[in-house]
């Protein structure tokens, strides 16, 4: 029953020893991360970054979806995927109504904010809250218009 | 260590098989063993040389994830009723008789295999395969016994052809299926086996192998058990890696059968350590190499072949570790060579189809929750992404509709929407897109985690079976 020791036997704890370093440096790395994060919309985070229009208005916009994420208690992306027709995160549990008014409540706050920055002078602030309050969120929100329609 | 082992097989053969047979001295005896063996590993190989087929499958069928999955089961289902039922019966026959049989059967239902044109008909074809493969494996080692002059070294050729047959199916599919599509590997199988048949003419006149009904298999059953295990715990290596490289990762079947390759070099190449380990610890060695290959693949970070190539290295080591000397222990060379090498048959098979009958469904189950997952991180990398709003904008619509082209089951092409958008020339959409993919990538393959978890679990039980019986030196 006893075994003598052999270099077969030093081999088999060689590899042995590799497959469980081989874990610990996975784990390490998993641990680590780097993976994409689908971020807390209530916290602040890094503004979209770039100069000009499109920038701006890609600020704005990701902020107020970030504004009425969080008062929906739900992520960014979430909401996005619900306003797009056939998606599987459809069955949503707010009626359209409340979308309706968070969106249009999160994007006034990120025209403010943008104003307050200086990314937009007060006459396209004003000009942005009114878009805010007569566009047809509601149809969008109600998957009558898509994206692609509004968009051309 | 080697002599101990010589000594105590030749106490075995001592207790039934010891008559010299006279085919072994005939010229071309090796030629002969050689098409057994490959007949041999044809057979073993065929648990999962379709496996890199699947997708090719998938799409001709039009079929579903469940449904394609039948084309794997169907076969090591039909081996496992068909080997365990023969148990009972199959010392009663000429083994040249069942090996023929069992040769013209698998040969004619490779034909069918490759003929197919509907899924039901390609999945009633592979069951009559594994009845024929039953039946070749049943009688096949008495008849590699005959040719090769010893129960030893008929035993050795059957054990390695298995263990390399099983190694080598994935990745001799993966080549065959992108070189010649899928219905190549069933028509290229049969030549192979009816060239077999050559052995049974030259076996005809062997003398039947008498084995009365005694309890010897009860003497196989702590190795059978290990072996059923470990084959459960082979679902994960041969069929969930290989899933992950075609599928999730998007290798082509060729690249794929070049990574998952490595499982049969690490078998060959671990081959000379086990002939210089102690029965027990290659064994056990074995079973812990294969538990931890398994838990590298279930701890995987990222979709990287590197880690994949270096978990699948220490299963094919502990493949080639355990099973051959727990095949040994698991064959009664002496007075019940056929029923026992039946038994084992059934018994890994068993082992496999259980196996993914318990993976399968966890899989299933977590899939769906981490595509939402996929789908989430996605949207948020196209959200962030530092790309004007003139690109993200038709990005994103075109992605939706990838998604809505996508199969159920299917990862939707979302390099193809950036691409069209001209990401091969805007360094910034491309970095865009690479994330994007990656992302996805990533977090399917972690949702692999619990079905690799579940196999690492039943290698993890056949090492502690083995170090349960080595205490009684049931493996000494």
């Amino acid at each position: 029953m006893t075994t003598r020791w052999s270099p077969a036997l030093t081999f088999l704890l060689v590899l042995l020893v590799a497959a469980v370093a081989l874990l610990v440096v996975e784990a390490g790395k998993d641990a680590a991360g780097g993976g994409i994060k689908v971020a807390d919309p209530c916290q602040p985070r890094a503004p979209f970054p770039g100069h000009g229009l499109d920038a701006t208005i890609q600020r704005i916009v990701l902020d107020g979806l970030d504004g009425a994420a969080c008062r929906l208690h739900t992520t960014r992306e979430e909401l996005v995927l619900s306003l797009s027709p056939g998606s599987g995160a459809r069955s949503v549990r707010w009626d359209e109504h409340t979308i309706e008014m968070a969106l249009r409540a999160g994007l006034r706050r990120s025209v403010d904010e943008a104003e307050r920055r200086g990314d937009i002078p007060g006459f396209v602030a004003r000009a942005a809250r009114r878009i805010v309050e007569t566009a047809p969120i509601d149809v969008l929100v109600r998957g009558g218009v898509r994206l692609s329609d509004l968009i051309g | 260590m080697s002599t101990t082992r010589t000594a105590t097989t030749s106490k075995r053969c001592a207790t039934g098989l010891t008559r010299q047979l006279p085919l072994s001295q005939g010229r071309g005896s090796a030629l002969l063993v050689g098409l057994l063996a490959i007949a041999v590993a044809i057979a073993f190989a065929d648990s999962s040389v379709v496996v890199l087929a699947l997708p090719e499958l998938y799409t001709r069928f039009d079929t579903t994830i469940e449904g394609v999955a039948w084309v794997v089961t169907a076969y090591n289902a039909a081996v496992a009723v068909v080997a365990l039922g023969l148990v009972f019966l199959v010392h009663r026959l000429r083994a040249a008789t069942v090996l023929g049989g069992g040769l013209l059967v698998f040969t004619a239902a490779s034909i069918a295999c490759a003929l197919a044109g509907s899924l039901s008909f390609l999945i009633v074809a592979r069951c009559v395969q594994g009845i024929g493969a039953a039946l070749l494996l049943a009688g096949s080692l008495p008849v590699l016994t005959a040719v090769a002059g010893s129960a030893v070294r008929g035993a050795t050729v059957w054990t390695l052809a298995g263990t390399f047959g099983a190694a080598l199916g994935p990745a001799l599919g993966g080549v065959v299926t992108q070189a010649f599509g899928w219905p190549a590997i069933f028509a290229a199988q049969a030549p192979l086996a009816a060239l077999g048949l050559l052995a049974v003419f030259a076996a005809r006149d062997a003398p039947a192998l008498e084995e009365g009904w005694r309890p010897s298999l009860v003497r196989t059953l702590p190795a059978n058990a290990c072996i059923g295990l470990l084959f459960g715990a082979l679902v994960g290596v041969l069929f969930l890696s290989v899933l992950l490289v075609i599928t999730v990762w998007g290798y082509s079947p060729i690249a794929g059968a070049g990574i998952v390759s490595i499982l049969p070099a690490a078998t060959l190449g671990a081959r000379p350590l086990e002939q210089r380990l102690p029965r027990w610890a290659a064994v056990c060695g074995g079973a812990g190499l294969l538990t931890l290959g398994l838990l590298g693949l279930a701890l995987l970070p990222s979709a990287s072949v590197g880690f994949a190539l270096g978990a699948l290295t220490f299963c094919g080591a502990g493949l080639s570790l355990a099973i051959p000397i727990l095949s040994g222990a698991a064959l009664d060379l002496g007075a019940g060579l056929t029923r026992s090498a039946t038994f084992t048959i059934g018994v890994r098979h068993l082992g496999l189809v259980l196996a993914l009958a318990s993976i399968a469904p966890l899989l299933a189950s977590d899939l769906p929750s981490a595509g939402h997952r996929a789908e989430l991180r996605a949207t948020a990398v196209l959200l962030d992404g530092p790309v004007g709003l003139s690109k993200k904008v038709p990005v994103a619509l075109d992605a939706r509709k990838e998604f809505a082209r996508a199969k159920a089951g299917e990862i939707p092409d979302l390099s193809r929407p950036f691409d069209a958008h001209g990401a091969r020339h805007d360094p910034a959409l491309a970095a865009v897109r690479d994330r994007l993919v990656g992302a996805i990538k990533d977090t399917i393959t972690r949702s692999f985690r619990s079905a690799f978890l579940l196999s690492a679990l039943l290698a993890a039980g056949a090492l502690a079976l083995a170090l349960f019986f080595r205490r009684g030196q049931v493996l000494e």
